[in-house]
């Protein structure tokens, strides 16, 4: 075995290894991200599907590791080997026998059980606009659509104006702090969405003003199954109102939205 | 050899199994087909129903009139204690079954009117399509009947028919604003002389209120502007006359419009 | 309202403007009929592109094995060129009795570019017979170079097919500007309607993807002759022949990204919902589909290059370092592959606070993804450059130093990317696109300066001793039967995400697709479909290589048999 660790507990056999380094990269996943909250990065728990992803490709790797040179391939091999074969190991392979049959036997019984829980629904968080929308009988075309608050009045007045929509209608559910987390939030699923996440900086206005437009209802079909409680805000609020609540929205959160690419390579394709 | 070829055949297997499952693991997304219509000699009953609600409640343009119940019969509900049209659309005229019925309804409206009211209904060829009409014949049999249009009589309708345009004028002569008014059927909402409905502001004296640039958008985009005061009705006035009126007409009623002062 | 537009066009389709197909459906025999052409076309475009080069190599090196290896596979081209023929047949057959409103529509519009095809596809044909069977005739001095030429025409002839028929099918993705459900095919102008807007970019990738497809099918077939041979003395020359594939197919790997973010780009300028579509929209998760496959890509072709490593003197020195260069290779994969909105279920959502991770959400960023990408191809580089140097001993007075400044290159070059990654999370996403730009631009220019010293730095050098060329474990053949079926399996998918992109249309915006099967189905439908068309393409390459097989030992029957 080239390699020689320092780690007391470190196996030096390459089967072990590999078990260890399952174990490792397991406990990471499931147990390291999270951790990472106690030393001040914002963190959560990651979900199953996600750990599961991680965990295949960290078993390519490792059968990579423990097969990519000849003298830790056979080493790897030689337990197996011996487990399959040696007379003497009689009592593992029948205990394997009957241990592996349970073990899928009860994963799959895991997978399958009815459960209280809604199944998990995929879909997709920032589905694609659509090129223009209808606000009011009015049709408002969205691609390259800058806001227009910004180029007229004074912004400090739009602020005040957003200031003022946002506590009279988001505060609830989207909360004090933007953080998603109102009093009425937590009631719903999906929660509403975090303003001091990284979204707000990925989305250009318009997508922003699409959504608060339309909101759950008027989501398209790659949105859904969606649950979502977002009201249909153009029957309360008018057009200058949303636009005024999307500055205020990025002014608080910090962030500048995303700009438009390539202007007027749209108006090429008419 | 066999034993290379059954491993190759094996790693093979596992790579494609592996990726093919990674890509059902993640979420389904088919992309969405927008609600469009096949149709033609294939077209159900369904989609032909499914397309005939959207035009009656969209571009058709229908609910302006019907089921306000006093311009024109309600269709969707109850008319008379008769039913919605679907039930009562084979016995209005006698000899014609329901689809017969509806299609002249919308083809020929002043063949046959409903007692009651007035002849303002504009053969519908003039804005839709013959499989458009077909499928709101469609969609008005299936409220309280049974949908016996099928696909068939939108290709024997498409190949009997040119759909007629609205005949342009003849360049210079006097186009009667009165006649155009009439054949619009504006009198339906609009007060003139006196007589005609009260759903948009009357023509009498509109031209001391309202400049001639106002009246032809008003025409045109009828949604620009709206009067005072009749804001509940402004999805009323049908949005294509400035498609359907020719230049000349359009002239002429702006012109006979702004002298009613 | 764009509605009634639509019922007018579906009501100009009548009856005859799809046919029916029994069992599988009109759409999918369509899909199975124009992949499995397409992958034919790439072996049979690409695998010429390597004929050409190693047959070049071995006129310059005057090196036998390069030119046996180049006839070889000119043999299994004339089997494969048919089967090219036969699908794209099949394909044509297949539209005109399936899609007939369609392709009467592309007909109108292509006519005369599709009397052009067929005509270079006749001479293409016959330059293919003429390289071939003259190939013993012409092998000497300047006769040599006339059959190199026969060669270099065939990959004309090649490009300039897949040019037009690149045409076509990019016309349907992005037609030209103007060109609306009422424009007449007589009213489009042919050349304009050719040379669109993704026709430049669709071409750029498909060549460098035929080059890549051709190097990757070569080391695959050369794996299964290794695993299959009888004589130490032809598991020595597959065992090579096997190397050359992947240093081809893996070298222009490398540089496909880049054409494919060209590709993108133009999607996105031509019609950006189109390019939402593809990202954002509904194909979101096509990329993390498409990450797993590029991981394993670059993994398999590692683990080639580490178990290569085993049959060269010297290369001892380098075997710590594997390990700690596939940590690295394995954390970018799992930064590549990490989903920006997760699937979670109600709990997990509400612990996260939404549907993206917090600590996670950084690494489903575009920025990361990059970051990680160029650092898996400086990885992998590094793992090539081990290879070279592995069994070199340098002897000019600079060598030290000029080790020192490859390793400062590569240093420099991972520092600009890891900076440019982290950096770009502090801009705007405007400024932070054009940061991939100074990614790439490192990273190509460490490859290039790097390669250069390697080269200078070998001249005159000591060998540690000779590569003991058949001296590899199975499992290394294994790996190269892996990366050609991944390269097959992405190109099946890319082709769904390209073709997938225009959703419900024939021609984008122009023409509507209102069979019933418009819509576009799911991942994994289509990973179905894929895997189908790769399982019947390998299946029949796999006959064409066993009768280039039965042809190769008919022409060598004196030949004692060893062994058996």
């Amino acid at each position: 075995m080239s390699q020689r660790s320092g780690l007391p507990f470190w196996p030096r056999h390459a089967f072990w290894q590999g078990v260890a380094l399952t174990i490792v990269a397991y406990v990471l996943f499931d147990w390291g991200i999270p951790a990472l909250r106690f030393v001040g990065i914002p963190s959560a728990p990651v979900p199953n599907s996600v750990v599961v992803e991680f965990m295949f490709i960290a078993l390519i790797g490792i059968f990579m590791y423990v097969s990519e040179n000849e003298a830790r391939w056979a080493e790897f091999k030689q337990p197996i080997q011996s487990a399959l074969v040696n007379r003497d190991k009689k009592w593992l392979r029948s205990s394997l026998l009957v241990v592996l049959p349970l073990f899928v036997g009860f994963m799959t019984f895991e997978s399958t059980r009815p459960r209280v829980t809604a199944d998990i629904q995929p879909r997709s968080i920032h589905p694609a606009p659509p090129t223009s929308i209808t606000f009011r009988n009015k049709t408002i075309q969205l691609a390259g659509l800058e806001n227009p608050l910004r180029k007229q009045g004074n912004l400090e007045d739009h602020m005040k104006e957003g200031r003022r929509v946002y506590y009279q209608n988001c505060l609830p559910c989207h909360g004090d702090l933007l953080d998603g987390k109102g009093h009425f939030g937590l009631g719903f699923s999906p929660t509403p969405l975090a303003f001091d996440g990284g979204n707000l900086p990925l989305l250009t206005e318009s997508f922003v003003f699409w959504r608060v437009a339309k909101g759950g209802p008027g989501l398209p079909k790659e949105g859904t199954p969606w649950n979502s409680a977002m009201p249909v805000w153009e029957d309360f609020l008018t057009e200058d109102e949303i636009w005024s609540v999307i500055i205020f929205l990025y002014d608080q959160a910090g962030f500048k939205p995303r700009a438009w690419e390539a202007e007027g390579k749209e108006a090429a394709h008419e | 050899m066999w034993q290379t070829n059954l491993k190759v055949l094996t790693v093979g297997a596992l790579v494609l199994g592996f990726f093919t499952m990674v890509a059902h693991i993640v979420p389904q997304q088919a992309s969405e087909v927008p609600e469009v219509l096949t149709l033609g000699a294939g077209a159900t009953p369904e989609m032909l129903a499914a397309a005939g609600e959207k035009i009656f409640s969209g571009a058709g343009g229908c609910t302006s009139c019907h089921g306000l119940g006093t311009r024109a019969p309600n269709l969707v509900t109850d008319e008379r204690g008769a039913g919605p049209i679907g039930a009562r659309c084979g016995k209005q005229e006698a000899g014609k079954d329901c689809k017969t019925y509806l299609w002249e309804a919308l083809t020929a409206p002043a063949a046959f009117v409903v007692k009651g009211y007035q002849p303002i209904m504009l053969d519908q060829r003039r804005t839709l399509s013959v499989d458009q009409i077909w499928a709101l014949v469609a969609y008005l049999e299936s409220n309280g009947g049974e949908v016996t249009v099928t696909g068939q009589d939108i290709v024997d309708a498409q190949a009997a028919a040119g759909a007629p345009k609205p005949a342009a004028a003849p360049a210079g002569e006097r186009i009667d604003a009165v006649a155009v008014l009439g054949e619009f059927g504006c009198s339906a909402c609009h007060k003139l002389k006196g007589e005609g409905g009260e759903i948009g502001p009357a023509f009498d004296g509109m031209g001391g209120r309202l400049t001639k640039d106002y009246l032809r958008e008003a025409i045109v985009d009828p949604k620009a502007k709206v009067a005072k005061g009749y804001e509940e009705n402004k999805d009323m006035m049908p949005v294509a006359f400035g498609e359907q009126l020719t230049k000349e007409q359009l002239n002429a009623l702006i012109d006979y419009l702004a002298s009613l002062k | 309202m764009t509605d009634p537009l639509y019922l007018l066009q579906a009501a100009a389709d009548t009856a005859g403007a799809y046919g029916r197909f029994p069992g599988i459906g009109a759409r999918n025999a369509v899909w199975i009929a124009a992949q499995v052409h397409l992958m034919f076309a790439a072996f049979v475009l690409g695998v010429p592109m390597f004929a050409v080069v190693t047959e070049l190599i071995g006129i310059v090196t005057k090196d036998y094995k390069y030119d046996k290896m180049s006839k070889e596979f000119t043999r299994l081209l004339v089997f494969a060129y048919s089967a090219t023929a036969l699908w794209g047949g099949v394909l044509l057959f297949f539209l005109t009795t399936l899609y007939p409103k369609f392709w009467g529509y592309m007909a109108r519009l292509f006519g005369p570019s599709m009397w052009v095809y067929i005509g270079i596809f006749f001479f293409e044909s016959f330059t293919l017979y003429l390289y071939y069977y003259g190939w013993d005739r012409w092998n000497h001095g300047r006769a040599k170079w006339g059959h190199w030429g026969l060669g270099v025409l065939l990959n004309v002839w090649g490009t300039t097919v897949m040019f037009i028929a690149n045409g076509w099918l990019t016309f349907m993705m992005s037609p030209p500007a103007g060109v609306t459900a009422e424009t007449l095919p007589e009213q489009i102008g042919l050349a304009n309607a050719l040379m669109n807007m993704t026709w430049m970019p669709i071409n750029i990738h498909r060549l460098i993807g035929n080059a890549v497809f051709g190097g990757a099918v070569v080391a695959a077939y050369a794996g299964y002759r290794f695993l299959a041979a009888k004589t130490d003395e032809e598991r020595a020359h597959y065992d090579w022949m096997g190397y050359v594939g992947n240093f081809i197919a893996i070298s222009t790997f490398i540089v496909l990204p880049f054409a494919g973010y060209y590709l993108g780009r133009e999607i996105y300028e031509y019609n950006q919902t189109m390019g939402i579509t593809m990202m954002g929209g509904f194909m979101s998760w096509l990329w993390i589909v498409q990450a797993v496959l590029i991981g394993m890509l670059f993994l398999a072709a590692n683990y080639y290059l580490w178990l290569g490593m085993g049959r060269i003197p010297g290369a001892e020195r380098f075997v710590p370092y594997t390990k700690w260069m596939l940590l690295l290779l394995l954390l970018c994969w799992l930064v590549w592959a990490t989903p920006h909105t997760m699937l979670a279920s109600r709990e997990e959502m509400a612990a996260m606070g939404g549907s993206s991770h917090p600590f996670l959400n950084v690494l489903g960023l575009m920025s990361a993804k990059n970051t990680a990408v160029n650092i898996m191809i400086l990885t992998t580089f590094l793992s090539f450059l081990m290879y070279r140097r592995a069994n070199v001993r340098p002897t000019v007075s600079w060598a030290k130093n000029g080790t020192l400044v490859q390793g400062a290159m590569f240093g420099l070059a991972a520092a600009v990317v890891l900076f440019y990654g982290v950096y770009g999370y502090f801009v705007e996403s405007i400024v932070r696109i054009g940061f991939s730009v100074y990614q790439v631009a490192a990273v190509i220019l460490c490859i290039v300066g790097v390669t250069v010293i390697d080269v200078l730095l070998g001249r005159g050098a000591q060998s540690r001793g000779e590569i003991r060329w058949g001296q590899m474990p199975d499992r290394s053949q294994y790996a190269l039967f892996v990366l050609a079926i991944t390269f097959t399996w992405l190109m099946g998918l890319m082709g769904f995400a390209r073709s997938g992109i225009r959703q419900h249309w024939h021609v984008y915006e122009v023409m509507r697709d209102t069979s019933t099967y418009a819509s576009t189905p799911g991942l994994g439908y289509a990973a179905n479909m894929i895997t189908a068309c790769v399982v019947i393409f390998l299946s029949l390459v796999s006959v064409i290589f066993w009768l280039g097989g039965l042809a190769e030992s008919a022409a060598h029957k004196p030949k004692p048999a060893s062994g058996d």
